[in-house]
């Protein structure tokens, strides 16, 4: 069973520095498995900590507290990850929110794809670096005439598959998505989700997604977690999340999401959440097979 | 009020719509600058096909001749033809100028882009070390160093200018750098596993290329006109090796002996290098701030 875990998230915590005295917790001891070949989804509203969790997982952060697991190598530890710098550098692989910031104005397609493949001297198996971008860029679903073009030359979706393109020469194990479609329009958003289901369908990838948009987390996610302030407040598969919810901040959001018929919109009641019962001290329990609720200890 | 209910209002009718304003580089570059450098640089270069005469050669007879037919621009006190050292000699001198400002530029990019990878702690003190250097005198610096190392020659003297003259365009190089050291693209590299010199090579230096342009430009001015002052004040080049500052450097007696056309000739070519360089630099610095409109 160990053996399916690829990556093991265990009492994370970050904490920002915003003052002499003011300490800010983005991430506060949180604890998740992500097996191999599944979709984890990261959901909560804006600001809950969901970007510091990937920067932590892509060692961008260092956290505070915490370790964090990536094929039995801990991340976290110097020694361990300069043994394994090549394995983390080629296995796992980010695909941020902003394609405008995350691909250089000045590099052109071509050369954004074949990076990681020169930085690491990765003999590639089409022949030149050219042929592989062409390859990778085939794949996510544009032709060769893009090669040459620079990002602000390219459309936002086009953008974002030239960075999935890019994540995805190197064939990693783990793709961190962090809202990879949060900045594309809403058809554009399909395509591209639909793009990542392709991917992992054919390729089987571990996506962790990161996402605040619920209903992409049900169409694409096996597991979920919903994340609040930096805790995890409950954790389950997709279909037992969105069916039977237990925490009333994740209730409240799936009462947020617009039923598409006004009669039934209008009628149904919008739960609140006022934070209640997430000041303190607690820890996930489970209410059924691998449905984890956040439970307040009692004072 | 428009009649004509078939007009969309707020939409401009296409003839109004402006067009792209295209970028007027050719208009503003500065032609007769290029070209007379142009001519300058290439003339030094191939001096053999300028020179009329041996530059190093000294005619015992013909010393301080004025400009005439055979000597086109008179000859020195000790007999040389100043017309063919001119291009001898500025081969030297804009050797140095580049030769220094290519130790300036390299230094300036190597420190400025640690500074601005580094932590805010070493970075500071990365930034007032090379704030106190920039405090002292140039000149002095130079002085001091060129002491340190003894007699002088082309690559002792290049070492030297351009050993002094990096802070600034670090500065600039550590600005720009800190800015794009937050972009998603570097984290992108770094998470690929990219070192210090990938992302400054491939991601850092193209971005701020343009930045420092007119600074080097500026730079190769600089250098050239220290060596012309180490010369003059008698810790440059010797006056064996030619170059513009060491032919400046005999206008002390020249002026004694009323021969002008010694300081003349030498002071003329390296003030129109300047100025065409300037020229250029100015040209590098507006053009930088039309693309970033
Ligand atoms: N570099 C930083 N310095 C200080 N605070 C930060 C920094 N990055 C994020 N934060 C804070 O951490 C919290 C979580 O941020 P983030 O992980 O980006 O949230 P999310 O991605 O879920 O919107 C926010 O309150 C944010 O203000
Ligand atoms: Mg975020």
């Amino acid at each position: 069973m160990a053996d399916d875990i690829l990556l093991s998230v265990r009492h994370l915590t970050h904490c920002f520095r915003l003052s002499k005295r003011q300490v800010l917790r983005a991430v506060d001891g949180i604890s998740f498995d992500v097996q191999r070949g599944e979709i984890f989804g990261l959901v909560g509203e804006s600001g809950s900590g969901k970007s510091t969790v990937a920067r932590c997982v892509m060692n961008i952060l260092r956290p505070t507290q915490g370790e964090i697991l990536f094929n039995g190598v801990n991340v976290c530890d110097a020694a361990q990850r300069r043994a394994n710098k090549k394995m983390l550098q080629t296995q796992r692989q980010i695909i941020f929110q902003d394609s405008a910031s995350s691909l250089n104005p000045r590099m052109t397609a071509a050369e954004i794809i074949a990076e990681p493949m020169q930085i690491n001297h990765i003999t590639t198996p089409r022949g030149s670096c050219r042929a592989e971008a062409e390859f990778q860029l085939h794949y996510v679903g544009m032709d060769a005439s893009y090669l040459d073009k620079y990002p602000p030359e390219l459309s936002g979706g086009m953008r974002q598959r030239v960075a999935i393109a890019r994540a995805l020469s190197m064939e990693p194990e783990l793709l961190v998505a962090d809202e990879p479609i949060a900045s594309l329009d809403v058809s554009i958003q399909a395509q591209i989700i639909n793009l990542f289901k392709h991917l992992q369908e054919e390729h089987g990838f571990t996506f962790l997604f990161i996402a605040h948009d619920l209903a992409v987390v049900r169409y694409l996610c096996d597991r979920a977690a919903v994340l609040y302030h930096g805790k995890i407040v409950e954790l389950a598969p997709t279909a037992e999340l969105f069916s039977n919810p237990c925490h009333p901040y994740t209730k409240a959001l799936l009462s947020a999401i617009p039923i598409p018929d006004p009669r039934k919109e209008r009628a149904r009641p919008l739960v609140k959440f006022d934070g209640k019962g997430l000041r303190g001290e607690g820890r996930l329990e489970e209410v059924s097979a691998g449905h984890l609720v956040w439970k307040e200890a009692e004072t | 009020m428009n009649e004509d209910k078939f007009v969309q209002v707020g939409i401009r009718p296409p003839a109004e719509m402006r067009t792209a304003v295209p970028v007027k580089r050719r208009k503003d570059f500065p032609v007769v600058a290029a070209g007379v450098l142009a001519v300058i640089v290439l003339g030094c270069l191939f001096c053999g096909a300028v020179m009329t005469k041996d530059p190093a050669y000294m005619d015992l007879v013909n010393y301080s001749r004025p400009p005439d037919r055979e000597f086109l621009f008179g000859t020195d006190t000790m007999g040389r033809d100043i017309f063919s050292m001119i291009w001898y000699g500025g081969r030297v001198s804009l050797l140095i100028g580049f030769l220094s400002t290519a130790v300036s530029t390299v230094i300036a990019v190597v420190f400025g882009s640690l500074s601005g990878m580094a932590p805010a702690w070493l970075d500071a003190v990365l930034m007032r070390a090379a704030e106190i250097i920039l405090s002292i005198p140039n000149l002095l610096l130079v002085i001091l160093i060129q002491a340190a190392l003894g007699d002088a020659n082309i690559w002792s003297i290049s070492l030297v200018t351009g050993v002094t003259g990096w802070t600034s365009i670090a500065k600039v190089v550590r600005t720009e750098v800190r800015q794009m050291r937050e972009s998603e693209y570097v984290v992108a590299s770094r998470c690929m596993g990219g070192g210090f010199f990938h992302i400054l090579w491939k991601h850092l230096t193209p971005n701020f290329i343009s930045s420092i342009m007119f600074m080097a430009v500026m730079n190769v001015r600089t250098a050239i006109v220290s060596e012309s002052t180490l010369s003059f004040i008698g810790i440059g080049l010797p006056l064996e090796i030619i170059s513009w500052g060491s032919m400046l450097s005999l206008s002390e007696k020249a002026l004694l002996s009323n021969a002008w056309w010694i300081i003349l000739a030498p002071g003329a070519f390296l003030v129109v290098t300047l100025l065409c360089i300037t020229d250029i630099g100015s040209f590098l610095r507006k053009n930088r701030k039309q693309s970033n409109l």
